[in-house]
């Protein structure tokens, strides 16, 4: 599951009004998320988030709900 | 019966010569890889069979078309497995690293050494440094592909987003898979390997696509690449000044379509072959020159190799250089871009050219804001208009590219600016219609195809699928036969061979 939180950044970030996000959507199916503008999504979640990713473990994400695990598990730690 | 044959020429013929090379277009690798499909058919029960049929047949395509260079695929093979699969293995994060740095030094180490220690040499010379003599280095061919190929496995494992291969012999079919082994597709192990691992099944649409992605290939590389290459663009770009802008220009118009039909000729020919084994290469061009910007060119031209470059160079750049914002982005794609360009060959004119990208990108990245706000106060956003008017400038933006990357130095490049913008001439467009009548139907006919909607293709892709094998023998027969009829008398190697 995708948190609101989390949906409502990328919309956000991307000038989206809607998007029916599953964890298995991928940046490429996502209107607008290019490779330029992928970091200006990471940028915003960390901060909002007040998180700070890895380079790796952005490599290693490879769909939103990837990328919401690694949220989840930043904010346990 | 057999008293004619002079077998020590039969012999030869299986011999490395640097000036018979085994290419996909010659009558000799046809009659090989018939062969080939007979013994893969043949052990179709056994899976090790048929891995070792393609290994040593990989092997033998390989030593043909580069002699006693298979030895150093061999070595970059077992490195990059065994670091690989060491680095995967390391329990410490710090010896993870150390394994990765090493492959990455090896991996680049060779690529560097043969491809630009004359061209460093050149500098140091330039900027009297020393009075170097260039190296006696022959350009192993291929070895640019298969070692983005090699790191690609060193790099996924790295990152720890697929999981090693414990079987070399399974690697070795990745690494010399003889389809993409001389130019691409730069297949991800990550992608290939489960192909290997699992049993291969050929559909009946595999074979229609395979059987049209072969007649495609024959006919852009063979028939439309080849002609215009040498009756027309070479001729101008050997003496440019020979010749008025108009015919520059043309020329430029004619290397833009012949370099795309050569290379994406090759790659459906590349795709067409290992799909007739089982094995489904990544697409490598998606109709480039419909491209509404530079970017969107990047993501349809060469896509092997402009993913290759984003995964592992742009975006872990882009990640580190965050706090710059978007001037991050430029810096990285400035790197990038310089790594597109040398890529292509040690030369300045591919170092210029990957300037050229670059500087369009970034541009584009930072007045990306200004121009979305001109659009849409002008009401043209997502308006035809708006996608025509892009695709002719971007198209005419990669033209300058093209300049540059055809010339063989940036004297040349520069004589071919100063021709169109001081010579131009128009008029003589009517004799070179003339003159140059096949010349110009080929590049019209080059670009019409281009431009073919998709689902045409499809139309005709499905028309083959759906036809019996003797029309589709039939029809693969008709294209080797007009190739044979327009084909030059000299055989005309890939252009992407020298990369």
């Amino acid at each position: 599951m995708i948190s609101e939180r989390l949906q409502n950044i990328i919309l956000k970030e991307l000038n989206l009004n809607s998007f029916d996000f599953k964890d298995e959507t991928t940046a490429n199916q996502v209107p607008g998320w290019d490779s330029f503008n992928h970091i200006n999504v990471i940028l915003a979640i960390e901060k909002d988030y007040n998180i700070h990713f890895k380079g790796l473990e952005i490599l290693k994400v490879k769909n939103i709900g990837e990328l919401q695990k690694l949220i989840d598990t930043k904010l346990q730690n | 019966m057999f008293s004619n044959i002079d077998f020590n020429k039969l012999l030869q013929l299986f011999v490395y010569d640097p000036q018979d090379h085994l290419f996909f277009s010659t009558s000799f690798f046809l009659f090989l890889f018939l062969a080939l499909l007979i013994v893969y058919r043949l052990t179709a029960k056994s899976r090790n069979a048929k891995i070792f049929t393609l290994i040593f047949f990989s092997l033998f395509f390989y030593y043909k078309n580069s002699g006693y260079f298979f030895l150093l695929l061999f070595l970059s093979t077992f490195i990059n497995f065994y670091l690989g699969n060491l680095l995967y293995k390391a329990k410490s994060a710090g010896i993870k690293r150390l394994l990765f740095i090493l492959a990455l030094v090896i991996d680049l180490g060779l690529l560097g050494y043969f491809k630009y220690t004359n061209f460093f040499l050149r500098i140091l010379n330039d900027l009297h440094a020393g009075n170097f003599q260039p190296l006696d280095i022959l350009l192993p061919v291929g070895i640019s592909f298969y070692t983005f190929k090699a790191m690609s496995y060193v790099i996924e494992l790295y990152i720890g987003s697929m999981e090693p291969t414990n079987s070399l012999k399974d690697f070795s079919l990745y690494m010399f898979f003889f389809p993409n082994i001389l130019a691409g597709p730069i297949d991800r192990a990550v992608n290939f390997l489960p192909q290997v691992e699992n049993d291969i099944v050929i559909t009946k649409e595999d074979i229609g696509r395979a059987i049209f992605l072969i007649m495609c290939g024959l006919f852009k590389k063979n028939v439309i690449a080849d002609y215009i290459g040498i009756n027309f663009v070479d001729r101008v770009y050997q003496v440019p000044l020979r010749f008025t802008g108009v015919e520059n220009l043309l020329a430029t118009y004619g290397y833009a379509l012949q370099v795309y039909c050569d290379f994406s000729g090759y790659t459906d020919l590349a795709i067409g072959i290992a799909l007739l084994l089982g094995y489904k290469l990544m697409d490598n061009f998606n109709v480039p020159f419909i491209a509404t910007s530079v970017a969107d060119y990047w993501r349809r031209w060469h896509i092997s190799l402009s993913t290759w470059l984003l995964d592992y160079m742009f975006k872990p750049l882009q990640m580190s250089f965050r706090k710059w914002k978007i001037y991050g982005s430029a810096v990285a794609i400035f790197l990038t871009f310089f790594a597109v360009g040398l890529w292509h060959g040690a030369n300045w004119t591919y170092v210029v050219f990957g300037l050229i990208h670059s500087t369009y990108l970034a541009v584009s990245l930072l007045t990306i804001k200004y121009r979305k706000a001109i659009y849409d106060k002008l009401h043209l956003t997502g308006t035809k208009f708006l996608k025509v008017f892009q695709i002719i400038i971007t198209f005419h933006l990669l033209l300058v590219g093209a300049v540059v990357f055809r010339s063989d130095s940036l004297k040349t490049a520069k004589n071919v600016f100063h021709q169109i913008f001081h010579f131009f001439h128009g008029a003589v467009f009517f004799q070179w219609i003339q003159g140059y009548s096949k010349v110009a139907i080929l590049i019209l006919l080059g670009y019409i195809l281009h431009f073919i909607p998709k689902s045409i293709d499809k139309k005709v892709q499905n028309l083959i699928t759906e036809s019996p094998l003797v029309v589709q023998a039939l029809l693969l027969a008709v294209m080797i036969i007009v190739v044979f009829q327009v084909e030059s008398a000299q055989l005309q190697p890939v252009i992407y061979f020298n990369f």
